[in-house]
Order: structure tokens, then C-alpha cells, then sequence
């Protein structure tokens, strides 16, 4: 390094030209911000880098397969749609800053976009506070909904989930003893809570509730444990990596289940592809999957799917097909506006978000007074073959589940 | 002890001098960067993060100073958070009370931690503190019934507000606001570890960290120190989780007790400088608003890059800080 | 129910071990603390992922090249914490946290997010035995663990070269004054350090699952491991890991799975207030 000199004054040289570029580079870059009145700012905050980037650039890319579609059909009153795109780095303060900068900075017309709640919630209250609508892409959590904000919008929630599980083990299955596995993660906790809630109104006793940090590197004494309470179907609340292990080792300790029922994670192409054979017999909830869309809806699913092949060389998941409805959402409600003759406030949006009536592949999207989805459920469906089969419920059935799954022995 | 006092006045004069001409810059620039910005929500917000990162390394180098390194503060972090969250969400106390009480409880924890590691020194003292993370987290996850366990606590009550007669600030509805109370507590906190780095005591520390046994020749009680360093420092991470409780208003256990919140102060204190009193804090204020600004709208999958770099960088090139090699070099 | 604890203790332990041995080599010998050991290991993982997935070559002949490539990157590490000065132990931890998020951030940028497993169904077959079933890959853990401690006991208690490592190990100064060439050991040390590693990336992959972020779990456990073992004892070693694998187990079954990471960290925690040297040693520092 070259040796600066001892006169004091000199030393401030390297610690004020460092500071010098460094507000240089902040003015750079804050000074870029877009300010074209031509377009119709659309802002979307995910996780896109840190443990759920993911996830969170599966919700961004399904947004923008619906910016693009709606920009090539002409874009809404005539303008352009522009999406800004930002990281909250799976942190929530990140997101609240991020969420300032496109309500307070880049003054967006509506949000979207979000992953798990700790990072929607933060982002709903700075929403609120502009007065700007936000359609949440994958918000799940009851308590999101209960404190009164009337700008907060989401495509899903538990209930969706938790409905179709309790109706599958109340009327198909029925469980001698069941036990309820899950992560400890809030969505993953209250979907446990709320599916033994509903079980136990319906009758059905759950043997077995346990939690898990979701990573966890073994689940052989955990095993040990179900065996030994001859437990004959599993509900368990983990992610993928969770599944991934919790099968292997369910197979290689030769304990045998009546159902396993994973509803995250499983119904995806890229999870039954890495376990292959050990995929089959699974069942999972799945809000959309291609082939699996809501009835009358087949033509979206499937110009969908193929904007999306078109733009990212791939199959879509419903991970994208939740980024998609939300920001479909958003662009009818401006669509709404525009054709009234209002102007595109904040105000305005929300008015016609509350009063959307929206086929959509995933659900037939209407809002409620608290902004959840009133229509949106899963169905059950069970891997049969490598493919997904819709097993429950009976008007959305594509085939019988096989219940009980065949004992590991047979199905070597 | 002359020996340390003479030796120390000299570098202390020196030292002292720059330190003064960069808290003074520093200080002018941020208490006028709501009027410089013009209110700008954004740019406060991310200075308000930025503040209470740096007050978070500041804390733990107080720590850091009496030459232990702690890889499991998130501990204090995630208790403070915790229990001004609960005080105040569950039974409606006012965050003045429950902030300063949130930094008790991390401090009763550093205690508890110091029984434990009473004779562990160096590496071993830093991986016992990486272990210690997991018993308030567990605890903090199963207890549902006062924390919500993994649920997570939602709609934490904000900051809390102040009346002087017919005066009166909401500290958790404006960011300004918010803003200005982050930075009041830096401001203390900077008085705070300055005062221990000038007093005997600080001298005390220093003398532990650069050779326990001497000092304990001299008669140091060093074990004594360090528990002081370790409850002064977790008590101050406390109260810096529970302002971020505050700030945040969602907390999960996941998310506070957390390896960020253990690795950023130390990651921030290293960089800065462990051994100088502005180090930590310039660090937070300079990388971090770095990384929001700048890094981010470039590269936004490579902003953990950066941390990692730098950190790099600085054990191997300047390992007094980027600070403390200003400082030598006058 | 107990007698799946137990074997699912003790395999668990054989994993833990294999885990642990590259990172405990290479502490004991250099006292450099390696943080992204969990890293090196997830990557070697994911080069035999990779040799395998992409080109189908069969998993054992895929050890090999993800040693090699262990190997480069560890001569590299070496040569960084060489530069390091004093304090060691702590620059150490500092330098190698920082490069445990280079790796980790290359490694979500080359492989993506997505979970990687590699498949071999022979090892989810096994013997039914009474009580419980044993799998076969719980068997080759187990074996595994047992033949590198035994190859590693040879190497360190029957020949010169291992007795020259002992003494570094023991004593750094001593040693090279004794005339050996501690930075040669130290060299020596990344390099078995590496071997290591590299056979324990790809078991990772197929006992477990491949995911970037999954390195600062490896580091945890095999720190855990070394410090329960006492620095420099292979005995220790394996003591640790069944101890470690046991206790979860029964934590799991007594508590359920929600105590388990508290069970561990407050064994660490006893066993450092209680037996500062390890489980081996002889009580105060």
C-alpha cells in the first residue's frame, strides 16, 4: 500500500475522495429514477436472493409473464405497463425499505408480488400508508387479514389448504391414528393447528402432533417414534428437502404408511423428478398445475403455460401461476378503472380489486372484505406413475386414490 | 499501571484527535440528513437500519474490546426482541419500559452464558457462544403460549411516543421520528463505549485482551472484566432487538435468533475496527446503505458477495479496520 | 421403538464423524479454524452430483474427482490462512466466514437454489433384522466411519510421518524445534483434511440432499464434534459422534424432534464447562 505521509491533513485525502465517490455513486443511482408518465409504474418486491430466492424468483417470473401479456395486448388505457422489480433479501427490513422506495421513491400505481408473510405484512403496512393496493402473491396466515387494511389484497390463504385436507381424511381415509407433522415455520405451524382444529370438529383424533426445524438432518428416531405408535397416515407440514428425507428414510427403515400427505412441496415437477420412483403413491394439495386448472379456465391455463415456455424455456409451476393471478388481479382492477373513466389512483384500484370477478386457471378470483380470496382451494392430488392425479375433491377427480399406498417390500 | 497510562495517552491524543473530526463530520451529516434529503421515506429508512446495525456492533464490541469474539449474540438480539415484543403486544405495556427491560433479560442470558464459558478462552469461547444461540431459541419456539412459538408475533407495537406538556411525538408513526430516536440511542451508545475506552476501565479490557495473564499478574481480575464487558454488551443487544421488534413489528424466531443477526455485528466490528470506538459504527453506516443503495439495484443476487469480500479483504490486508488503519497511519 | 433409537443413534454418529474428521485434521494440526469446511464439503457434493447426473458415471469412481477437486481448493485455503497473523484461531474464524459466503454465493449462482440428490437405490435395501431393519446405507456409514478412523489411527500412531503430525498437534513450538517441518504438516494436514472432505461431500449427497445453504449446518456439527472429541484424539472422535447421535435420538423420542437442536447445544455447552479438554481429556484447561 503507499505509504501516506504524517502531516495529518493528508490523511483525510483517501477518506474524503473515498466518501466522495461513494455519494457520487448513491446520487447515480438514485438520480436514475424512472419518471416516464408514458408508463403505468407496476411495483413487485421478492425474495430474490437469501433462503427463499427460490421461491421468490418463481413468483417474479409469473408476474412477469402477465406484464408481458397484458403490454403486448396494448397495455391498459393505451399505456404501457412498467414492472419495477425489487429484492427484500428475505429480510424484513429490507422489504420495508424496498416497499418505501417503490411507494414513497418510484411512486408505483399498485404492488405485488411477496412470499411469506414476516416479509407481506411489513410491506402491506407501508402500502396502507400511501394508499397504494397490494395483491399479495403467496400470503397464507390468518393475522395478515384481521388488522383492518383495506389496501391489502391476497390470491391465497390456509384455509385453501387446510378445507380439502380435513375433507380427504374425514370422508376418504379416515385415520385410525394420524399423526401431523410440521415445520417450524408460522405458515407451516398454523396449518397444522387449523387442520387438527377442523379434524377434531369433524371427529377424527389426531395421535401425534410434532414439530421439526425445517433442515433437519435426520428423521430416523422421529420414525422410530411413528412406527412405534403404529401411526398409518402422516400429514406432514414440511418443504421439499423435508419430504425428500422424510420418505427416503420412511423407505429405508421399511415403515410402511397408509398415506403420506405432503401439502407443500410435492407437487412439483422438479420434486418428483429428484425422488423418481419414491415420489409415487405421495399425496399433496395443489392449487394449479398444468392440466390442472379450474373448470373453464383451460384456455388460460394453457396460453399461460405456453408465454411462459416461450419466455423461460420451462414448464410452469404453481409458484409462477400464483405470481401470474396476482398480478392479473391488479391489471383487470386498472382495466376496471380506466374504462370507467376514473383516473389510476391508489384509491380507484382498490375500489375495483374489491369488486373483481376474475376466471382464473387457479381459482375464480373474488376478493372479500378483508381481501382474502373467497374461492380459492386446493385439490388433493396423489403422484400415480410420475404424474399427478386429482384425487379429491370428487367433482374435480381424475382418478381413484390408491389407498393404502402398497407396503415398501411390494413395491420393490 | 503508569507504563499502560503513558503509553496510551500519546496514541490516545492522536487517535483521539481524528476520531473527533470524524464523529463531528458524522454527526452533522446525520442529524441533518432528514432536512438534506428532504424527508425522502426511503433513504431515512434505510439510515434508520443503517443506525441500528451500527449500534448493534457497537454493542458487541464492547465485547470484542476485552478480546473475547462472540459468534452467538443473536441470543441477546432475539431475547430483547422477544421480550419487548410480548411485554408490550400481550399485556399492553409502553415500549419505554419494555426496551430498557428487554436489555435485563439479554443481560440476565450474558450471565447465564459467562457461568457456562467461565474458563474458555479464544476459539472455544467464541464456539460456545455459537451453540448458546440455540437454547433461548428452542425455548422461544416451543413456548407457545407467551411468544406464539414458530407463529411468530404479528403487529408489534410500534416505538413509543413522548409528551412534554403540549408537545408530543409518536416515535413509531413517522420514519423521521423513528429516525431520530435510533440515532438518539447511537448517540448514547457512542458515549457509552467511549467512556469505557478512555476510562480505566477500558484500560482494563485492553489489558485482558492483549495479555490475560499479566494483567491478572498486575491484579486484573480477569474473569470479572469479562463478565462486565459481556453484560454491558448484551445488554445493549437486547434493547437494539427489541427497537428492531419495534421497527419491524414481525418478529419469528427464525428470523431473530437467527446467524445475520450474530455474524453483521461482528462482520461490521472486524471491518471497522475492533479496536477503535467509531470503527464498528462507520462500518454499518458506510457498507450497509452501500449495499441498499448501490449494490442492490446492480447486482441484487451478489449483495451477500460484498459482506463476504470485505470481510475477506479486511482480515487479510487491513486487520485494524478500515477505521483503525485511518487512524494508524496519523 | 429404543432399538431403532440406538442403531439410528449410532449411524447418525457415523454420519456426524465422517462430517467432522476433515474439519477436527485440520484444527488440530494448523489450530486454523476452517468455517467454510460445510461449504467444501456441499461443493464436493456437488461435483460428484454433477459427474453423476450429468455423465452417468457411476457414483463410486465419482469419490475420486471430487477429492481432486477438494484437494485444489484446500492447497488454495492453505495458502490464505498462511497470510493470516495473530491472533490465529480468531483471524482464522473471520477469513474463513468470509469465504464461507463466497462459496456458498458461487454455488447458488452455478447450481441454483434447487434441491440435488443422488439416488442410489441399493442403499435404501437392507437386512430385516429382529426389532428393526438396518439399511444398507446405514450399514456403509457405519463401516465407512470405522475404516478411515482405522486407516487414520494407522497413519497417525504407526508411522513417523503420523508421530511428526502428533507433535505439531501436541505442541507446535516443541515440535519444530524437534526439526520438523511444520509448515510441511501443516501442508500435510489440508491435504488429508481434504481427502476427507472430499469422500464426505458426496455420502452427503446421497444420505442427505444437496443445497448451498446446507454448508453452515456440516460446519456446526463437525465444530461441535472436534470440540467433543478434544483436539487430536481419533478415540475422541468416535466417542463424540455416537454420544452426539444418541443423545438426539433419545431427545427426540423423550422430548420430540422440537428439543432436539437444544439437546445438542446443551451437551456442547456441559461438556465445555465441565471438560474443557474434550471428552477424552483430563479435566482443566
Amino acid at each position: 500500500m503507499k505509504k501516506i505521509s504524517k502531516n495529518s491533513q493528508t490523511v483525510f485525502s483517501p477518506f474524503i475522495r473515498l466518501s466522495c465517490i461513494i455519494f457520487c455513486l448513491t446520487l447515480l443511482v438514485l438520480g436514475n429514477k424512472t419518471s416516464f408518465s408514458a408508463t403505468i409504474k407496476i411495483g413487485e418486491i421478492n425474495p430474490l436472493s437469501g433462503k427463499l430466492a427460490k421461491q421468490g424468483m418463481e413468483i417474479h417470473q409469473g408476474v412477469e409473464v402477465a406484464i408481458a401479456e397484458a403490454n403486448e395486448a396494448g397495455g391498459v388505457g393505451g399505456k404501457q405497463l412498467k414492472l419495477i422489480s425489487r429484492d427484500d433479501q428475505s429480510q424484513p427490513d429490507v422489504a420495508i425499505s424496498r416497499a418505501e422506495e417503490l411507494c414513497g421513491w418510484e411512486k408505483v400505481r399498485a404492488l405485488t408480488g411477496g412470499y411469506v408473510d414476516s416479509l407481506v405484512g411489513p410491506i402491506a403496512a407501508v402500502a396502507k400508508k400511501y394508499r397504494i393496493p397490494y395483491v399479495a402473491s403467496a400470503s397464507l396466515q390468518k393475522e395478515l387479514v384481521q388488522y383492518e387494511n383495506p389496501y391489502f389484497f391476497r390470491v391465497s390463504r390456509l384455509q385453501g389448504f387446510v378445507e380439502p385436507l380435513c375433507g380427504i381424511l374425514t370422508e376418504r381415509f379416515k385415520p385410525q391414528r394420524l399423526a401431523i407433522l410440521h415445520s417450524a415455520t408460522p405458515g407451516s405451524t398454523e396449518l397444522a393447528r387449523d387442520l387438527e382444529g377442523c379434524l377434531k370438529a369433524n371427529g377424527l383424533e389426531v395421535k401425534l402432533i410434532e414439530k421439526f426445524r425445517p433442515g433437519t438432518p435426520d428423521f430416523t428416531p422421529l420414525i422410530g417414534k411413528l412406527a412405534g405408535m403404529k401411526i398409518d397416515v402422516i400429514v406432514s407440514g414440511g418443504f421439499s428437502p423435508d419430504h425428500i428425507l422424510l420418505v427416503r428414510q420412511l423407505k429405508e427403515n421399511r415403515v410402511s404408511l397408509k398415506a403420506y400427505i405432503g401439502p407443500f412441496g410435492i407437487a412439483y415437477e422438479n420434486f418428483m423428478r429428484t425422488m423418481g420412483e419414491d415420489a409415487n403413491y405421495l399425496y399433496s394439495t395443489c392449487a394449479w398445475n398444468p392440466g390442472i386448472t379450474e373448470p373453464g379456465s383451460e384456455a388460460t391455463s394453457k396460453s399461460f403455460v405456453k408465454k411462459f415456455r416461450q419466455m423461460f424455456k420451462r414448464q410452469p409451476n404453481t409458484t409462477n401461476m400464483h405470481g401470474y393471478t396476482s398480478a392479473k388481479a391488479l391489471i383487470a382492477a386498472m382495466q376496471a378503472v380506466v374504462s370507467n373513466g376514473q383516473t389510476l389512483t391508489g384509491d380507484n384500484i382498490r375500489l375495483a380489486l374489491t369488486r373483481l370477478d376474475l376466471e382464473m386457471p387457479m381459482e375464480h378470483l373474488v376478493f372479500d372484505q378483508n381481501g382474502d380470496p373467497l374461492h380459492y382451494r386446493h385439490v388433493v392430488v396423489q403422484v400415480q406413475k410420475g404424474r399427478l392425479v386429482v384425487v379429491y375433491p370428487p367433482d374435480r377427480a381424475s382418478g381413484q386414490p390408491v389407498f393404502p399406498m402398497p407396503s415398501w417390500e411390494q413395491r420393490n | 499501571m503508569s507504563f499502560f497510562a503513558s503509553k496510551n495517552t500519546k496514541f490516545r491524543t492522536q487517535g483521539l484527535k481524528f476520531d473527533s473530526v470524524g464523529f463531528v463530520t458524522g454527526f452533522l451529516l446525520l442529524t441533518l440528513l432528514p432536512v438534506l434529503v428532504q424527508s425522502n421515506n426511503y433513504i431515512l429508512q434505510v439510515f434508520t437500519h443503517a443506525l441500528l446495525l451500527a449500534n448493534l456492533a457497537l454493542a458487541w464490541n464492547i465485547l470484542g474490546v476485552s478480546g473475547s469474539i462472540s459468534l452467538g449474540h443473536a441470543a441477546f438480539f432475539g431475547a430483547g426482541a422477544y421480550c419487548s415484543a410480548v411485554l408490550s403486544l400481550e399485556y399492553g405495556f409502553s415500549s419505554w419500559f419494555t426496551i430498557p427491560l428487554a436489555g435485563l433479560l439479554a443481560a440476565g442470558l450474558g450471565l447465564i452464558m459467562d457461568l457456562i464459558c467461565l474458563r474458555l478462552r479464544g476459539a472455544y469461547f467464541a464456539l460456545a457462544t455459537l451453540a448458546f444461540v440455540e437454547i433461548p431459541r428452542v425455548i422461544t419456539d416451543n413456548w407457545d403460549e407467551l411468544t406464539h412459538g414458530s407463529l411468530g408475533l404479528v403487529g408489534v407495537p410500534g416505538l413509543p411516543s413522548l409528551s412534554l406538556g403540549t408537545w408530543s411525538v409518536d416515535f413509531g408513526s413517522s420514519i423521521t421520528a423513528s429516525y431520530y430516536f435510533v440515532f438518539a440511542y447511537s448517540l448514547v451508545l457512542l458515549g457509552l463505549v467511549r467512556f469505557l475506552f478512555n476510562s480505566n476501565l477500558g484500560l482494563a479490557f485492553q489489558a485482558i485482551r492483549e495479555e490475560e495473564i499479566a494483567a491478572e499478574a498486575v491484579g486484573i481480575p480477569a474473569n470479572r472484566y469479562r463478565l462486565l464487558s459481556l453484560l454491558l454488551s448484551a445488554y445493549f443487544t437486547g434493547v437494539t432487538g427489541a427497537c428492531y421488534a419495534h421497527l419491524v413489528r414481525y418478529i419469528e424466531p427464525g428470523l431473530v435468533y437467527g446467524l445475520h443477526f450474530s455474524a453483521i455485528p461482528m462482520i461490521f466490528a472486524i471491518c471497522g475496527g475492533r479496536f477503535t470506538i467509531l470503527g464498528p459504527a462507520m462500518a454499518a453506516l458506510i457498507i450497509y446503505p452501500l449495499n441498499q443503495f448501490v449494490f442492490h439495484p446492480l447486482l441484487p443476487a451478489g449483495h451477500e458477495f460484498l459482506y463476504g469480500v470485505v470481510l475477506i479483504l479486511t482480515v487479510l490486508f487491513l486487520p485494524a479496520g478500515f477505521w483503525g488503519s485511518l487512524r494508524k497511519v496519523s | 421403538m429404543w432399538t431403532t433409537a440406538v442403531v439410528s443413534g449410532i449411524s447418525l454418529g457415523s454420519f456426524y464423524i465422517l462430517m467432522a474428521l476433515g474439519f477436527a485434521l485440520i484444527f488440530g494440526v494448523t489450530r486454523n479454524f476452517n468455517l467454510a469446511h460445510g461449504e467444501l464439503v456441499v461443493f464436493a457434493g456437488y461435483v460428484s452430483y454433477w459427474l453423476w447426473k450429468v455423465f452417468a458415471w457411476p457414483f463410486v469412481l465419482t469419490f475420486p474427482v471430487a477429492i481432486l477437486a477438494t484437494l485444489l481448493i484446500c492447497l488454495g485455503l492453505q495458502r490464505l490462512f498462511a497470510r493470516l497473523c495473530e491472533p490465529l484461531e480468531l483471524n482464522s474464524i473471520v477469513l474463513s466466514f468470509g469465504l464461507a459466503i463466497l462459496i456458498q454465493n458461487s454455488m447458488l449462482f452455478w447450481f441454483s437454489g434447487d434441491y440435488r440428490l443422488i439416488r442410489i437405490p441399493t442403499l435404501s435395501r437392507g437386512l430385516r433384522l429382529p426389532g428393526f431393519y438396518l439399511s444398507y446405507g446405514q450399514l456403509t456409514l457405519l463401516f465407512l466411519s470405522l475404516t478411515v478412523i482405522a486407516i487414520l489411527y494407522i497413519l497417525m500412531y504407526r508411522t513417523y510421518l503420523g508421530k511428526a503430525l502428533r507433535a505439531t498437534i501436541q505442541d507446535k513450538e516443541a515440535a519444530a524445534q524437534a526439526g520438523i517441518n511444520v509448515a510441511v504438516m501443516g501442508t500435510l494436514a489440508f491435504c488429508l483434511g481434504a481427502i476427507l472432505i472430499g469422500l464426505a461431500g458426496p455420502l452427503y449427497g446421497c444420505i442427505h440432499y444437496l443445497y448451498p445453504s446446507t454448508g453452515h449446518q456440516i460446519t456446526l456439527l463437525a465444530i461441535t464434534i472436534t470440540i467433543f472429541a478434544g483436539v487430536g484424539r481419533l478415540g475422541g472422535i468416535i466417542l463424540a459422534g455416537w454420544i452426539l447421535g444418541l443423545a438426539e435420538s433419545f431427545a427426540v423420542i423423550l422430548y420430540g424432534s422440537s428439543w432436539r437442536e437444544m439437546v445438542a447445544a446443551v451437551l456442547l455447552l456441559a461438556l465445555l464447562a465441565f471438560k474443557p479438554r474434550g471428552i477424552l481429556g483430563k479435566g482443566e484447561q
